[in-house]
């Protein structure tokens, strides 16, 4: 496991904070938590695409988001657990994941897509 | 009104998506700002929809509608492959969405 896989991980733990933020935070403190999530977790994703493919990054980022929120809906926030809304989301999840692996990435001068 | 919050939020990341990608090209502040404003404006849209709709679905589909947008959105305006293969991952991403909407 590399430095830049490592930040990917981070940046998408700090992703299922943000995420919970956006709907649950009432106050200033837990905004001011959201939007200091949202920089960290957008920054690291950023800083690791340079280093690596930019849509391997973002799937794997987008994977573990998806499966970090869901899990968090409804272990901690009491969501109920249905079979067809399991099976779609990963059903959505494999489209995201299957279109940013399939897709070249073009690496022109430097440039990153 | 959630659901079109949602779309409106995924519209918005599209456009982030590609300020990031402007970014690591020109590295200038317009480019950053825009790459924040586009954000900023995706997150209050889809904040607004995480009122109603519950957080993990409306995650899923928001990142799902950047994902695919962006790909329509290369292969319509800066003519990248329209590959079988991307056409299928992209209807995977919309029916899964609408199939959402559905059992929601």
């Amino acid at each position: 496991m590399n430095k830049n896989w490592l930040k990917v991980i981070i940046a998408a733990f700090f992703e299922v904070f943000w995420v919970i933020g956006l709907k649950h935070a009432d106050n200033f403190w837990a905004w001011g938590g959201t939007v200091i999530a949202i920089i960290i977790s957008f920054y690291l994703m950023i800083m690791a695409g340079r280093n690596l493919p930019v849509g391997t990054v973002y799937a794997v980022f987008v994977g573990l988001g998806t499966a970090g929120t869901v899990f968090a809906d409804i272990v901690f926030f009491g969501e109920a657990f249905k079979l067809e809304k399991i099976i779609l989301i990963l059903f959505l999840l494999a489209g995201v994941i299957g279109l940013k692996l399939v897709t070249k990435e073009k690496e022109i001068e430097g440039a990153e897509s | 009104m959630a659901w079109v919050s949602l779309v409106v939020a995924g519209l918005f990341e599209m456009f982030g998506v590609a300020m990031i990608n402007k970014l690591h090209r020109d590295r200038n502040w317009q480019s950053l700002a825009l790459l924040i404003f586009g954000f900023g404006a995706s997150f209050v849209f889809l904040a607004y929809a995480m009122t109603s709709l519950p957080m993990g679905t409306a995650y899923a589909i928001w990142t799902g509608i950047g994902a695919s947008g962006g790909a329509i959105m290369g292969m319509v305006l800066y003519g990248e492959p329209k590959d079988w293969k991307r056409i299928i991952f992209i209807m995977m991403v919309l029916g899964a969405a609408v199939g959402l909407k559905l059992v929601s």
